[in-house]
């Protein structure tokens, strides 16, 4: 999805113009590598070899391997969460099928490009993150449309209005995040992180639902 | 650095009484595993390398490969040890739980409390836990397997004693409360939550999970 097409230069001096192509050769082959490879294989060394730049100006572009995948993650999902908030607000049905729905639609996404997702994950444990990487769970985009999604619940009376909102947003990422431990383990396909979700969804419901 | 070969280091070592020759190799271990686990805590997983830790421990990195094949199986003997050690504490704050929820808090808080002087390894680990190829091995270790029946005993407890329904879907349930007791620790490494900050999230989380499970 691309990513490159953010970066047309414009009417700047050749030598921003420069940069960006930099940039945008860094970032298209980081997100090939780490596709590849997942966070811990994926070197800035090689990041660079394969963008055919020298190590010293990825450098000067980016502060480290975790700011790297943060802005291809960025440029990944920009795309989705346009198309999640123009289709969420018309997805019909309770609570627990519109929070099922949403999370369909992210596994069907990100299953296409599995370790790189992972390695999303992964860097959220990195040792040397700089503060500006958006690891998983810095990403307050997903956040938000879940709080939307529940908060709607509470409005249709279909989630307790007495319940921490935060708690069962924080609940559904952990889910989230840690049925992909599945496709590590087991291999799992989309379709099959799909059904261990709906079923976790389904058990958290039960704690977040009116009139239980 | 000299490359000895690990054949070359057997040959090296003097015969001698067969239990000498087993404590020295014990003492050789242990150094080679507190250095790792020093230099894992301190660099990650992909930051160590062998000869790092072989300078660290004092020795050859041929006198470590005689010890351990590679950095997977020293990391996974790390990881063992902890996992043993915490399973005992887990087993210990289960059995003096008054009421699954409450036993569940404790053995949360048993995690947390274990790993608060470690979180560095516990990074680390959590690191390789999302790799395609190191993550199996980890997860499936036999003390990480019992770690996680912790939780499913529990559950099977509560249910027999009828605190707990019987179609509690134990299972599906002890899988989400290791999954969520594991969520919580980038908190604990990045923001430096309290002890006290985490149980109060670990109680609300317990209770959510749990409430569709309750009897009647």
């Amino acid at each position: 999805m691309g990513a490159e097409a953010e970066h047309t230069p414009e009417a700047v001096g050749p030598r921003r113009t420069q940069k960006e192509a930099t940039r945008a050769r860094v970032l298209a082959a980081a997100r090939e590598l780490f596709d590849a490879e997942g966070y811990d294989g994926a070197t800035i060394r090689e990041i660079a070899r394969r963008a055919g730049v020298a190590v010293g100006s990825v450098f000067t572009t980016f502060a480290s391997k975790g700011e790297i995948l943060s802005e291809v993650m960025q440029a990944r999902l920009d795309p989705l969460y346009g198309e999640i908030n123009r289709v969420m607000p018309h997805v019909r049905g309770s609570t627990v099928d519109r929070l099922r729905t949403l999370f369909a639609i992210h596994f069907e996404f990100e299953n296409r490009h599995l370790r790189l997702f992972l390695a999303h994950i992964a860097a959220a444990y990195d040792w040397t993150l700089s503060p500006a990487a958006r690891p998983y769970g810095r990403n307050p985009r997903l956040k938000a449309i879940l709080r939307d999604t529940v908060e709607k619940g509470v409005a249709t009376g279909d989630v307790r209005p007495d319940i921490d909102l935060d708690e069962v947003v924080g609940l559904l990422l952990a889910a989230y995040a840690w049925t992909y431990q599945l496709a590590i383990t087991q291999g799992a396909g989309a379709a099959e992180l799909i059904a261990a979700m709906d079923r976790q969804i389904g058990v958290l419901a039960e704690g977040f639902s009116a009139r239980a | 650095m000299k490359h000895i070969s690990p054949n070359q280091v057997a040959v090296d070592i003097p015969a001698r009484a067969p239990t000498r020759r087993a404590l020295a190799k014990q003492q050789t271990r242990l150094k080679v595993l507190a250095a790792a686990r020093r230099l894992f805590s301190e660099q990650g997983y992909e930051g160590a390398t062998i000869r790092d830790i072989a300078a660290a421990a004092g020795m050859s990195t041929g006198a470590v490969f005689a010890n351990f094949t590679d950095k997977s199986d020293l990391f996974r003997e790390i990881m063992t040890d902890d996992m043993e050690a915490l399973l005992a504490a887990m087993r210990d704050a289960a059995a003096r739980g008054r009421g699954v929820e409450d036993a569940l808090l404790k053995v949360f808080m048993a995690g947390y409390t274990f790993y608060k002087s470690r979180l560095q390894l516990a990074r680390a680990a959590f690191s390789v836990s999302w790799d395609l190829e190191g993550g199996p091995v980890l997860r499936g270790l036999p003390s990480s397997l019992a770690l996680q029946d912790v939780f499913a005993e529990l559950l099977n407890g509560a249910v027999e004693r009828g605190e707990l329904s019987q179609e509690a879907e134990v299972k599906l349930r002890a899988q989400m409360l290791f999954d969520t007791y594991l969520s919580n620790f980038p908190q604990a490494i990045f923001e430096g939550w309290s002890l006290e900050a985490l149980q109060t999230r670990a109680r609300d989380q317990i209770r959510i999970v749990l409430a569709g499970a309750r009897r009647g």
